[in-house]
């Protein structure tokens, strides 16, 4: 063909005209960029990272307003900080750990050749290991008995060892595996140090009364979400599928809504809420969002979308209405509702305005508004305050890494056709 | 099966109760108007409660003039609309909301645009660095706000500046967590704009002799001007309404320095008289961003087959 000729005689020329020299220069350039990019999108939260880890703040009468004061880490072990807590960074080096093996292996999480004996030793052991030998390390720290270094080493190689054999592979040396279980092992055990290690983060959980906040926001989302897409399912039917009078007046009330966003009717919503003597529930922190006009477009664009033939072919079938929204029309449109469905839990999730107007007493607040009462509260000791902050997007890291697609599509719905 | 079949056919033929699209216009089967009735009068009630009534109530409130810090109304009439709308406080809100929105919106367009073109590419690895350029979308208004509160915090600050407490800077402050926050959604969208562009052109455009920067600026950001469009309309409407980085970074502070638009109206849910009218003020303004929006929305999408 001509056209694909003419393209491979000009890759050629211009591969010609590349020196290999200069192709990886190029490459080391574009890799350069990406990391400073990185560094610019991550540069907060690790300077944060580190705002948390470092000691309080506290008030002198004499010099400086504001310094920095000695903290006791004794405390500070595997087993302390309460049942939650040792819950949490135990699945957290559990899960690092079975994601250091998945990538060892080479597979994906569903091959089979993935979760053979030796692995699961690893991940079960190498977890085990840590929990214990992370004790006497953390504990030498405030001894300050010139035996860290020493002990630091003896518990990278104490959690190597649970990891040579599930290195051990045909493909590898024997040496190249003893030197990945050592990288392993120094890389979990300065993890554990800087992020388990204080106890910063159980202070500020327990501080900040993050656990019932975080209880508040999840049933808020999921009652949100639950009755936005509900609501916008039904209606997105009724406006696709069925026929009754003043339609188009009813489809344009819908779409209306959309200029009346919460910032303008703010003060007349307050002015309900507080006449109902709903301050403070939950019913006010969920009603007023229980249908959106969003997701009734977006659903109905996606019912829209289905082939006449399949409603017809049912309707002769004999399914009525009910039947063929619950077996066909929700099924085939299950990306845009997904999509939706990521999008508007978001939304709840990150709720502000709503709740900080509506609840008077801090005992209903959101984890959301309990941020901010962290950072209102307590500039001495910010470095719980961050710590709650970084505690508190925990749950939406999840949600991202789990539904990334989704949130994705839902995001960029109205952006690229 | 035609329309023009089903309605040649006498009433009760059994084709005529089958797929919707042979009924005849006008006549509506009660069944289903009751079984509509029933899907949207959920939708129905909340848009009514929580939506026009407020709206239709603040529209009267705006009427009456607030005695006493609320505790008792005079009827002033459209007076009030005309005073507090022309006035001091609703220019210097609408100032304020129009400043953070000048600090946010360029910032999200070309950090975005440039992450989304140095992501755009076919290298080893190449997810890992989308990932982490998409990864702000995690991070809630709270969360950002509060982050970079103590980043830049005048006593216990990484960075002790004192752009929080100087009235000169104290929006700037505020809008730097938006700016954070806003790059995942910047760069996923404006990410899906380029992944759009088919790869043929910018392999013509390579052929043809164009640089890096030329293909840039010549081809790239011509074909995902719309994205980048409908991105600008995004944040435009996300600065207007921000409250949380305003309420938790400077409270509105020094002196009032950085309480926009939004900020006056959550202080004001006590006095509903000025309240509503500096509510109908912003709706105003909600209004001609989204007449914006749907103008160029309009030129560009095709929805559907109406």
């Amino acid at each position: 063909m001509a056209t694909s000729d003419v393209k491979s005689q000009g890759a050629a020329e211009l591969a010609m005209g590349q020196s290999p020299a200069r192709k990886n220069a190029g490459l080391v350039g574009q890799y350069l960029t990406l990391g400073l990019l990185s560094l610019l999108v991550l540069g907060p939260i690790g300077l944060t990272v580190i705002q948390a880890l470092s000691p309080p703040f506290r008030y002198v009468s004499a010099g400086r307003p504001l310094h920095p004061v000695e903290v006791s880490w004794q405390d500070r072990t595997w087993f302390s900080g309460g049942p939650l807590s040792l819950v949490v960074r135990t699945l957290i080096v559990f899960a690092l750990l079975a994601w250091l093996q998945k990538v060892a292996s080479g597979g994906g999480w569903k091959d089979k050749a993935y979760l053979v004996p030796s692995r699961i030793v690893a991940i079960v052991g190498g977890t085990v290991a840590l929990a214990l030998v992370m004790n006497p390390l953390f504990q030498s720290f405030f001894k300050a008995d010139g035996n860290t270094a020493v002990l630091y080493a003896a518990a990278v190689v104490a959690v190597a060892a649970t990891q040579v054999w599930a290195y051990l592979s045909p493909a590898r040396s024997p040496i190249t595996s003893v030197v990945m279980a050592l990288f392993t092992g120094f890389g979990l055990i300065s993890f554990c140090i800087v992020t388990m290690g204080p106890t910063v983060w159980t202070l500020a959980w327990t501080r900040y009364d993050l656990g019932p906040a975080m209880g508040r926001s999840f049933v808020m989302t999921i009652c949100v979400t639950v009755l936005q897409v509900s609501t916008a399912i039904m209606a997105a039917y009724a406006f696709v599928f069925l026929r009754f009078p003043f339609k188009r007046i009813l489809f344009a009330l819908f779409m209306a809504t959309l200029l009346l966003p919460l910032e303008v009717t703010l003060v007349g919503n307050v002015a309900t809420i507080r006449q109902l003597d709903w301050t403070d529930t939950m019913k006010a922190l969920v009603l007023p969002f229980g249908a959106a006009a969003l997701g009734t477009f977006l659903i109905r664009q996606g019912f829209r979308g289905l082939p006449t033939e399949i409603q017809d072919a049912t309707r002769l079938d004999g399914y009525g209405h009910v039947a063929f929204l619950t077996r066909f029309a929700v099924p085939l449109t299950r990306p845009v509702i997904a999509a939706f469905t990521v999008i508007s839990a978001l939304s709840a999730w990150n709720q502000y305005l709503w709740p900080r107007s509506i609840t008077e007493s801090n005992s209903f607040n959101t984890l959301q508004i309990q941020l901010r009462l962290a950072a209102a509260s307590e500039v001495p000791n910010a470095n719980q305050a961050i710590a709650a902050a970084l505690v508190a997007a925990v749950p939406v890291v999840l949600l991202l890494i789990a539904f990334q697609r989704q949130i994705i599509r839902g995001l960029t719905a109205g952006a690229v056709k | 099966m035609s329309v023009t079949d089903a309605t040649a056919l006498p009433d009760g033929a059994p084709v005529v109760d089958a797929p919707t699209t042979s009924r005849r216009r006008g006549t509506y089967d009660a069944k289903e108007v009751g079984l509509a009735l029933l899907f949207l009068v959920p939708s129905l009630a909340v848009f009514a409660v929580f939506f026009y009534l407020p709206f239709a109530r603040l529209l009267s409130w705006g009427t009456y003039e607030s005695v006493r810090g609320g505790a008792s109304y005079n009827q002033v009439g459209i007076d009030q609309y005309r005073e507090v709308l022309g006035g001091h406080e609703f220019r210097i809100g609408l100032w304020h909301s129009l400043q953070f929105v000048l600090w946010t919106v360029p910032f999200g367009l070309v950090l975005g645009t440039l992450l989304a073109v140095a992501a755009h590419r076919r290298l080893k690895g190449i997810k890992v660095f989308q990932a982490i350029f998409s990864s702000t979308l995690a991070s809630s208004v709270a969360v950002s706000s509060v982050i970079f509160f103590f980043l830049f915090n005048p006593a216990v600050g990484f960075f002790r500046v004192s752009w929080q407490s100087s009235p000169r800077w104290a929006i700037f402050a505020a809008a730097l967590p938006a700016i954070w926050q806003n790059l995942g959604l910047s760069f996923v969208i404006v990410l899906a704009g380029l992944q759009a562009v088919p790869d043929e052109v910018m392999e013509a455009a390579r052929l043809d002799g164009y640089g890096a920067w030329r293909r840039l600026t010549r081809i790239t950001l011509p074909l995902i001007a719309p994205v980048l469009m409908f991105l600008l309309v995004i944040l435009v409407i996300y600065g207007f309404q921000a409250f949380a980085q305003i309420d938790i970074i400077t409270k509105g502070g020094p002196g009032g320095a950085s309480e926009t638009l939004v900020f006056k109206i959550f202080k004001q849910t006590q006095d509903y008289g000025k309240g509503a009218v500096l509510s109908v003020g912003l709706f105003c303004v909600t209004l001609v961003v989204t007449f914006i929006q749907f103008a160029i929305l309009d030129r560009r999408v095709h929805y559907g087959d109406e």
